[in-house]
């Protein structure tokens, strides 16, 4: 928001289109990483393996095994050419070809295990991974995800958690033998001649140099690619569930304008790093072939002046080349280690996330209300100084039901948000039972409510699930208990299979009265202390809008209720009338004290609920 | 949640317009493809010369050695600079084979992607009913990443596969025919074992993808829906659920590693038991004399060597049968042919827009609409709206009114019967010319994330582009910004916004309140300016005086032009020039306002139960 502000203190430095493509782009786009350092991220990385740590152990046994059975397929044909073709003996071959058979099974099985046991390490430590993120998802304030789009969220969890998936599994495995058989040859190296051994190595550097000049290059393009498909992901994600719109009014061009310009920007992306890849891959053989060339170049002076023998050099050269076969095979995997670092980096950012709602070291739990809730003198602001509620005090005594009214922006649904605590206040104490809600668990506080929200938001599923929301708390007794006070029983009557019936994506395939009434049944279904509605202005018949007006009275008997109210009738049945102005608390009182006085509840009603 | 129906069972051989369309990619690309090949070609040429180089020259030195003189230095420093030339070129090719082919893979997923989305702006309501948005993004941008992988990755290892085979079966051959037949033997029945892990590959492939699926749409929903779980404090439920799903994904792709896990190294083995028919069979044709030791010697060589490129075999079956799992899901999206289209090309009609008189009479001429799940929502109806007026529908939940007004901008077309704009057919019409005339807002407001004026804006922009692009010059718009905001009863919400028009209103306009984000949807709609005006329900969270200033502005801006709105307030419908009552998907009732209040039916029922209502509320 901090740069929006400054954009428009700058008006003349970009122009009206450029700025408001800039506004959009920081919602979609994310921000710059700082400085991540590697060994923290892998660290973090090595967290997930760890409890599957003997799986891991046991590719890493079973990989020299394997390889022991592929060395030992030659020495078999040797002793085949030795023993048997040479002196033209074929007595006996028969078992030197069941044994390379039996090798070749043996081979074949360990190699299935071996792979099986990584597959099973890397997919369970990336699940726990992917598990974690969604949970630590949960947590986060609502807040986050008013800036943060859902299709941006979904990229961790799919994409970017995939992107890792071969780095934990093939890679990991690899890399550790392929630096186990390195080190072994610069052994073997440095004892055949330190002289060659030491020509070969001044190759190092340059390998060293090339990498690290490739590292920064490969992670920015690949921090490159991933914000770009985040971004792809998240207008697909916009555009899909918007389609109906773009349609209607014509903008399909323009919509692929826009998909398509981010599409170009992820394939340039990627281009670019098909680039580097290509070129590092290529540097790293070409260097291969150079030091070998160099080598014999060297080695030939050098058995020339008698400094290392020929026999040397012959063996020298060909353990260079196996020299450099891991080699390679490390810079390939060192392009997957930076696409997975990119992603780890995502990743581990999003789980470092603290805007999450604090609760307190011991915290208390809590069942259900005593006696009241009390706001004393709140102040509440989203964002800095821009203050929603100004020293609100009012209080909700147990089986009371409270109306809250006022214009919109006079702070309603904020006092919801906070009841719930989705928010935490900046001064002032929002007591209940005299404990303010910040000691109390989390989830027992919010258990306490019961939130019916204006959008009536369904799950896909069945109408059952939206009720009980999969709590397994909640019994049959306690949705038909529900059911029963809302009236969803008569409505679902049109259903053969009642409670059972499918409810798509949004409850898409149910009317608006239906959708609300199945929120009300899970509202009351929960069995909270206390019920919040938010009451949905009509936007349904008279038929549906009795019904529902019904089912609201019902479900404010049973319980303590807070009622943002639209419907007059609602408003009149409350114990007492929160008036709110401005953030303050203009009056409250019944609505019959609170018309007499004459004040600003007076005006509203008669501006709102008369007609002219 | 994927539609379990999309998943072919068990089918793996593609079919011939997959493959075609498969094709009509390659071909769109084939330039890369085909220099990237010779690249490659060249690649392996050059860099397959270095080996015999250093084999020469270490042959070079041993000779010497054996002869107890001195090695030819000019020799071996000839050819340690022909190495570095190889070395050079080598690299230069590989980098451009790598660029070209993978390239050409990253242009077939960015032309993929497109031609989904742009197919997706051609699908109707209905499909995205009854489709979960988390799998349609699932698959255009994991799916299509197989089919990249497919055509970049895929296409150089079946280059590279094929040059190996080729030059080693050739050296294989000039050795012995007789051995090399005999060491291809079993090949064919690796071939029929091959089948049997691709036919597995493709299913379980098909398996982990519509899992991923599954992750992402109820991830999906979790996020949109993360009011809900906060309030009801169900994070315990939904973790367990998302673990859940994350579990099955695990076993989905457990069960494809088993296969995958086997068919790796059977590649490999096929190599090795190459080897073992060289051994036995070859074996004793060098006791038999027919080959010499050092061909035989020679000839296991080779048989080693042509272990890594089956191996890389079973890698391009593995890939392949990945991409084309893959790209069946996406011709799922890509066949399913729109139902509400443009009519065939040349035989669309025109719309006479600027022609003296009122414009935008709508006739519904025997119109039945029958839902997929098989509930009637209209049935037979039959209705002029007459040019210029305005009407308001009313009716219970569920009598057929969204239905009804949806159908004149094609969100869906009738199972039965014809709707005319002006006397044409809608369905003459190109969709274009129709949507261009109509102003709708709808009954769920839906708020793009960008900021409110844009929001306003959104059918303009698309106008003005269009315009562009054809290179028109449109006159000047009947109705201003500021216009639409005043009219929209929006201008005394702005300045409570922090940034004003410029405000961005979150995912899904989120930080609006209801009836504020159905004040932008109707502004959006008024300022296209249009011929028919379409409010469904969009006023239901305007309170009562707003919503009659809003109506008065109406009816003085829509002079000339329709207007419909859907309502279930009937306190302002003396403002409308006909009411129209719909009753289980027929017109039971047409008329003014105090006419229908006169005759006593159905509508004057419903008034008065609504008139009482409010008396009761206010005593």
């Amino acid at each position: 928001m901090s740069d929006d502000a400054r954009q428009d203190q700058q008006p003349d430095a970009k122009g009206d289109d450029a700025a408001r493509e800039d506004k959009r782009a920081s919602f979609h786009e994310e921000k710059r990483l700082g400085k991540v350092v590697d060994r923290d991220l892998v660290r973090r990385l090595a967290g997930y393996v760890r409890p599957y740590l003997w799986l891991f152990i046991g590719c890493l046994v079973l990989l020299p095994m394997a390889s022991a059975m592929t060395l030992f397929q030659p020495h078999l044909l040797q002793l085949a050419i030795d023993d048997h073709l040479i002196p033209k003996q074929l007595d006996g071959l028969g078992w030197i070809v069941g044994a390379f058979a039996v090798t070749l099974v043996l081979e074949y099985g360990l190699r299935f295990a071996q792979f099986y046991l990584m597959q099973l390490a890397g997919q369970q430590a990336l699940r726990d991974l992917r598990c974690d993120v969604f949970d630590h998802l949960q947590r986060l304030r609502l807040s986050f995800f008013h800036k943060n789009p859902v299709g941006r969220l979904m990229t961790r969890l799919t994409t970017d958690i995939d992107s890792l998936q071969e780095a934990l599994s093939s890679g990991m495995i690899t890399i550790i033998g392929d630096l186990i058989t390195l080190s072994v040859i610069v052994v073997i190296l440095l004892v055949k001649s330190w002289q060659l051994a030491l020509v070969t190595f001044a190759v190092v550097p340059i390998l060293l140099g090339a990498t690290f000049l490739f590292r920064s290059l490969m992670r920015s393009a690949y921090r490159e690619a991933r914000v770009k498909i985040a971004r792809l992901n998240a207008n697909l994600q916009e555009a899909v569930t918007g389609m109906g719109i773009i349609q209607l009014f014509a903008h399909e061009e323009r919509s692929l304008r826009e998909y398509d310009t981010i599409n170009q920007e992820h394939r340039d992306a990627a281009i670019a790093l098909i680039r580097y890849d290509a070129i590092l891959y290529a540097f790293v053989e070409m260097i291969s072939s150079i030091a070998i060339a160099g080598l014999i170049w060297y080695g030939a002076g050098q058995t020339v002046q008698d400094v290392v023998t020929l026999g040397v050099l012959v063996a020298f050269i060909e353990y260079v080349e196996k020299f450099f076969v891991p080699i390679r095979d490390l810079s390939q995997k060192y392009t997957l280690f930076q696409s997975a670092m990119a992603s780890s980096e995502r990743l581990f950012q999003l789980l470092d996330t603290d805007e999450v709602i604090e609760e307190a070291p011991e915290a208390l739990p809590i069942e259900a209300i005593g006696e009241r809730i009390e706001f004393r003198d709140v102040w509440f602001a989203y964002n800095d100084d821009n203050w929603i509620l100004r020293g609100v005090s009012f209080t909700i005594e147990r089986g009371q039901k409270v109306a809250l009214v006022g214009h919109t922006g006079a702070g309603k649904t904020t006092i919801i948000s906070l009841l719930t605590r989705m928010y935490d206040i900046q001064q002032g104490e929002i007591l209940i039972d005299g404990v303010d809600v910040r000691r109390y668990r989390l989830h027992d506080l919010r258990k306490l409510f019961a939130v019916v929200l204006q959008d009536s938001f369904l799950f896909t599923g069945t109408i059952r699930d939206n009720i009980t929301l999969r709590v397994d708390s909640v019994t049959d007794a306690d949705v038909e208990h529900a059911a029963e006070i809302v009236g969803l029983g008569r409505l679902l009557g049109r259903y053969e299979d009642s409670y059972a019936h499918p409810v798509k994506e949004r409850g898409n395939n149910l009317s608006v009265g239906e959708r609300q009434l199945v929120t009300f049944t899970r509202a009351l279904a929960h069995r909270p202390s206390v019920l919040i509605l938010d009451e949905a202005t009509a936007n349904v018949d008279t038929e549906t809008e009795a019904l529902i007006q019904e089912a609201t009275e019902a479900m404010m008997a049973e319980q303590t209720s807070v009622v943002i109210a639209h419907r007059l009738s609602t408003i009149q049945k409350a114990d007492a009338i929160v008036v709110l102005h401005k953030g303050q608390v203009a009056e409250v009182g019944s609505h019959q004290e609170l018309i007499e006085r004459g004040g600003l509840y007076h005006t509203l009603v008669k501006l709102q609920y008369t007609a002219p | 949640m994927s539609d379990p129906s999309n998943q072919p069972k068990g089918r793996y051989l593609v079919s011939w317009p997959r493959m075609k369309r498969l094709a009509a990619l390659f071909w769109m690309f084939r330039w890369n493809f085909l220099i990237g090949a010779v690249f490659l070609v060249a690649t392996n040429v050059l860099a397959l010369q270095i080996p015999s180089l250093i084999g020469g020259t270490i042959q070079h030195l041993r000779d010497a050695e054996s002869a107890g003189a001195a090695a030819n230095f000019d020799l071996i420093q000839g050819n340690v600079l022909w190495i570095v030339l190889l070395a050079v070129g080598a690299a230069g090719a590989r980098i451009l084979s790598r660029i070209f082919v993978f390239n050409g893979g990253r242009q077939v997923e960015y032309v993929l992607r497109n031609q989904i989305f742009a197919h997706l702006t051609r699908l109707e309501t209905a499909f995205y009913e009854r489709s979960a948005t988390g799998d349609l993004v699932s698959r255009t941008i994991n799916d299509v990443n197989y089919v990249r992988v497919l055509f970049g990755l895929g296409s150089l290892h079946i280059v590279n596969t094929a040059v190996a085979y080729l030059i080693i079966l050739t050296l294989m051959m000039q050795v012995s025919p007789k051995l090399t037949l005999w060491s291809l033997a079993p090949y064919p029945l690796f071939l029929i074992v091959m089948r049997l892990f691709a036919r597995a590959l493709y299913t379980r492939t098909q398996r982990v993808q519509a899992q991923l699926s599954d992750i992402s749409s109820q991830a999906q929903e979790n996020l949109s829906g993360m009011s809900v779980v906060k309030a009801f404090a169900i994070q315990p439920e939904a973790s367990a659920q998302f673990r859940e799903a994350s579990d099955a994904y695990l076993d989905a792709n457990m069960s494809l590693a088993l296969v995958r896990g086997a068919m790796l190294p059977y590649m490999g083995s096929i190599g090795a038991i190459g080897t073992l028919i060289v051994l036995g069979f070859g074996g004793s044709l060098v006791v038999e004399a027919e080959i010499t030791l050092g061909e035989f010697v020679e000839f296991s060589a080779y048989i080693v060597r042509l272990a890594w490129p089956t191996m890389a075999l079973g890698w391009v079956i593995a890939l392949w049968q990945r991409g084309m799992a893959g790209f069946d899901r996406l011709c799922h999206v890509l066949d399913t042919e729109p139902s509400v289209a443009d009519p065939p090309l040349g035989r669309a009609r025109a719309l006479e827009l600027d022609g003296p008189g009122p414009r935008g009479e709508i006739a519904f001429e025997d119109v039945s609409l029958t839902y997929e799940d098989g509930t009637v929502a209209l049935d037979r109806v039959n209705l002029t709206i007459a040019a210029g007026s305005t009407v308001a529908i009313v009716g219970r939940t569920g009598a057929g009114k969204s239905s009804l007004v949806q159908l004149v901008p094609r969100l869906r077309d009738p199972s039965e019967g014809t709707v005319r704009v002006d006397g044409v057919p809608i369905q003459e019409l190109t969709l274009d010319t129709l949507r261009g005339a109509i102003g709708y807002a709808p009954q769920t407001p839906f708020l793009f994330s960008t900021t409110i004026e844009e929001n306003i804006r959104f059918g303009l922009l698309a106008r003005e582009a269009s315009a562009a692009t054809r290179g028109e010059q449109r006159a000047g718009e009947g109705l201003s910004l500021e216009d639409a905001v005043r009219i929209a009863g929006l201008t005394d919400d702005i300045p409570a916004f922090p940034q004003g028009l410029e405000t961005m209103v979150g995912e899904r306009g989120i930080t609006l309140s209801g009836g504020q984000k159905q004040r932008v949807t109707i502004a959006r709609a008024l300022l296209l300016d249009p011929t028919i005006l379409i409010l469904d329900d969009s006023l239901a969270s305007v309170d009562t005086r707003t919503e009659r200033r809003i109506l008065d502005e109406l009816s003085r801006i829509m002079r000339g032009r329709t207007s419909i709105l859907v309502t279930h307030r009937f306190n302002a419908l003396e403002l409308v020039d006909e009411v129209i009552v719909l009753e289980d998907g027929r017109v039971v009732e047409r008329g003014p306002h105090r006419e229908l209040i006169g005759e006593g039916g159905v509508y004057a029922e419903m008034v008065e139960r609504q008139r009482l209502e409010e008396e009761l509320n206010q005593s």
